[in-house]
């Protein structure tokens, strides 16, 4: 009877430790479940962000050549700002500023401004007399803003 | 459990990352980038700048812009290194009290460890903000040869920002540890740490428990920057030389020419060849004048070779002070942006024989380190549960003799997956099913893990039944594969044990041979299908022309005949050309078959349609019994399967 008594109680004990592992693992499943549903959910949003930041990438990388086309056009002489044929590259570069517009791109103003480091880079500080001071009188390379955050900053002379 | 915070504290930049499901991860900053620049400022409005924006101001503001401070972290005033620096940098650096440094912004004079905590205190803030939670401690990095006092300086730091500093830990040692080397048994590691203004090499020993650095060396004043500097010299000098013109003094011509240099440093790391193409970069009085020049890496790694020959013979040097040889060191570990040069890559190949570890991006691998210790620190990564992958590809074979893979290589265990096939003939009754493991595209050249037969499939054409095919991996790796007909619901299935129990020697040999054979495997999977193509339009044509009896005039239906025996011909032939050409050829005609026959039947109904095609295939009966004969064994449709 004893013996019975014991071989229960150890079968009860077998069984509780059963029971716990069992609550263990449907916890540790139930947790596994969750953090994949919920790594889901931020793999969205880690996708669209991803996609945002592959865009980024690609414009940072335009961004020299829309560079050069600025200064070429800051570079034309005089006597040619008619012509035609000029006229005429200069609508190219509007079609492609339109382009970079139509995809996020906002050129950050800068020139008269008070410098602000979160838009602008100071390069060079220049006296000027009359003036007040950290006032953005020329722009070396345009700064800009995609979907809103500054992927390059201005870089700009200031006044001291 | 709130999570730990790696940081990597660098002279010039800094980073951090968590552990997240069992991985670690980099936490970008508020303004979106990876690293934060170690730089604090005061603006003249007494605003507090910190990261990027006090580097964006710094030439406004030099005397109250701070950064490297690391150098000064700990030291005595006396300290010869403290001296040097106080020469180079722009803002006041006395002695404090206590013989220690002190650096002045505003009016307030700080300590260097105050100056780094305002560092700390915005990765703090702006990873609280990333991951929604408070975060309150962290394991933050030194460099290996800090003493004792810059060590608690650093820890002074993180705890003036608000962090209980669970450990210092050595850049080296973290940077190990992020790629797991400080698991293995007794092993020597050098971890070459090229940064953007420092040099560092350190040499670790591993044992059982521990990780001790038995030797460091290096140079505080040697780093990316330099080859930068080197290269944008060797532009202005070529300019100069070409076009006589001095570009040294402009300094719009200098910015561009700055950003063209990175920009074609790390081009050379990926390519041989690169252009430096600056238009309009300056003029005079004949006009505009254009910088153009060609660019090779190995100018490139002759212009900087001092350098490189620099930090080799400081890997000699500590080497020989550790009494080590190269030959005794098992891993290297490469750290820093500048180590992606692919010379600096093969001179730490030619002295150690061996390859770098360098998969880890190298602006970011103390920072993942770090993380990685955080995680050991919490439990996390003890937790986590370890399974298994699937090291090859599971699939059938399917017609044409192609592996259709269902499971594919490195798919994480335990997995199923379904996917329903069809017939490959008319009044095909059964499949077999070819259970297939390997890399290759064609299933001969994989391993038969086994096969069954599924039948008593009700007679229909070809591609109307539906089999549906699952396997199932249990995390044993046990694989059970089960086909069944929908249409009668009967199964049959087989169990496959060790699937993924192949040696590591077999996988390797089997993944290489598909390496191998890329291109071959190539041309005949095209092939094959190719064939497949042919034969699945052979058998539409014969069915329409079948169908539609007398409707297409009989010049026509002479034509599509003929053509389709030319298909037949070359179908088998290993010429994809030919039998991609003459399918075309065939698939025009019997377009014109087919508006032929819409015309004809426009005014018909649909019913109407339905009973004529139904009276065209009763009619066509004993063709379509010599077609089935045909068929067998031959080749269709890929995801139908091979009739035996």
């Amino acid at each position: 009877m004893e013996k019975k008594e014991r071989r229960k109680s150890k079968t009860e004990e077998q069984l509780e430790e059963c029971q716990k592992i069992k609550e263990e693992y449907l916890t540790n499943w139930k947790r596994e479940r969750a953090d994949f549903l919920n790594y889901k959910k931020e793999e969205k949003d880690r996708m669209i962000e991803l996609m945002r930041y592959d865009k980024e990438g690609l414009i940072l990388k335009i961004l020299p050549v829309l560079d050069n086309l600025f200064i070429a056009e800051k570079k034309i002489p005089e006597d040619l700002r008619n012509d035609k044929w000029v006229e005429g590259f200069l609508k190219i570069k509007t079609q492609v500023l339109d382009f970079f517009k139509n995809q996020g791109l906002e050129e950050i103003e800068s020139l008269g401004k008070k410098f602000n480091p979160n838009f602008q880079e100071a390069v060079e500080v220049i006296k000027k007399q009359g003036c007040e001071p950290e006032i953005v009188v020329e722009e070396i390379q345009k700064g800009y803003l995609f979907q809103g955050k500054v992927i390059r900053p201005a870089k700009v002379k200031i006044t001291k | 459990m709130s999570k730990i915070l790696g940081i990597d504290l660098g002279t010039t930049f800094s980073a951090m990352a968590v552990i997240e499901s069992g991985e670690p991860k980099i936490i970008e900053n508020k303004e979106g980038a990876r690293t934060t620049p170690s730089v604090v400022a005061l603006t003249k409005t007494g605003e507090r700048l910190i990261g990027v924006t006090a580097k964006r101001q710094q030439i406004t503001n030099p005397q109250n812009t701070i950064y490297s401070t690391k150098r000064l972290v700990g030291r005595r005033f006396s300290d010869p290194e403290v001296q040097r620096d106080k020469k180079l940098l722009p803002y006041e650096i006395r002695e404090s009290k206590s013989e220690g440094v002190e650096v002045k912004m505003g009016d307030k004079w700080y300590r260097p460890a105050e100056i780094l905590a305002m560092v700390l205190q915005k990765l703090k803030q702006d990873a609280e903000e990333k991951l929604g939670e408070k975060i309150t401690e962290a394991v933050i990095t030194c460099p290996a040869y800090f003493d004792d006092s810059q060590r608690k300086a650093t820890k002074v730091a993180g705890e003036i920002a608000g962090f209980n500093v669970k450990r210092v830990i050595n850049e080296p040692t973290t940077a190990a540890l992020a790629y797991g080397l400080t698991k293995a048994k007794s092993q020597q590691i050098v971890v070459y740490d090229f940064g953007g203004g420092t040099f560092d090499v350190s040499i670790l020993d591993v044992s059982k428990e521990t990780v001790k650095v038995i030797g460091t060396g290096g140079d505080t004043h040697l780093g990316g920057d330099d080859f930068d500097q080197k290269l944008m010299n060797w532009i202005v000098t070529e300019f100069k030389k070409d076009q006589g013109i001095d570009l040294s003094k402009d300094q719009l011509a200098l910015q561009r020419i700055k950003e063209a240099a990175e920009k074609a440093k790390i081009e050379l790391s990926t390519t041989l060849e690169t252009e430096i193409n600056l238009p309009f970069i300056t003029s005079d009085s004949s006009g505009p004048k254009h910088l153009y020049l060609k660019f090779t890496r190995a100018q490139l790694e002759n212009l900087v070779k001092d350098y490189i020959d620099e930090s080799i013979e400081l890997i000699k040097g500590t080497l020989k002070e550790a009494k080590l040889k190269p030959e005794e060191i098992e891993e290297i570990v490469l750290v820093g942006g500048q180590t992606r040069m692919p010379k600096i890559q093969e001179e730490i190949k030619k002295i150690f024989n061996k390859e770098p570890n360098k998969e880890i991006n190298p602006d970011e691998v103390v920072a993942i380190g770090a993380a990685v210790q955080a995680g050991v620190l919490q439990g996390e990564m003890k937790e986590v549960l370890l399974l298994d992958v699937t090291p090859l590809g599971l699939g059938i074979e399917t017609l044409g003799g192609v592996d259709t893979v269902l499971i594919p290589k490195n798919t994480t265990i335990p997995t199923s997956k379904t996917q329903t096939f069809s017939t490959a003939a008319d009044n095909q009754t059964s499949v077999e099913i070819h259970v297939l493991q390997g890399e290759r595209p064609m299933a001969a050249d994989n391993k038969s893990l086994g096969r069954f037969m599924l039948d008593g499939i009700p007679s229909a054409p070809r591609g109307i039944p539906q089999v549906e095919v699952s396997f199932d991996i249990n995390a044993d790796g046990i694989l059970n594969v089960s086909a069944k007909d929908k249409a009668t619901g009967k199964s049959q299935s087989i169990r496959i044990e060790g699937s993924t129990g192949l040696s590591k020697e077999e996988v390797e040999k089997m993944k290489k041979e598909a390496e191998v054979h890329v291109e071959e495997d190539k041309k005949k999977k095209e092939l094959i299908e190719a064939r497949n193509l042919a034969d699945n339009l052979i058998y539409t044509s014969e069915k329409t022309l079948r169908e539609a009896g007398d409707k297409v005039a009989s010049d026509l239906k002479k034509e599509i005949e003929e053509k389709v025996e030319v298909l037949k011909k070359v179908k088998d032939s290993d010429n994809i050309e030919e039998i991609k050409n003459k399918t075309t050829e065939l698939s025009q005609i019997i377009q014109k078959a087919g508006a032929a026959l819409y015309n004809a039947k426009g005014d018909m109904s649909g019913k109407a349609r339905h009973k004529t095609a139904q009276q065209a295939q009763k009619k066509e009966e004993p063709r379509k019994e010599d077609k089935k004969k045909e068929d067998k064994g031959k080749d269709a449709e890929e995801g139908e399967y091979k009739k035996k």
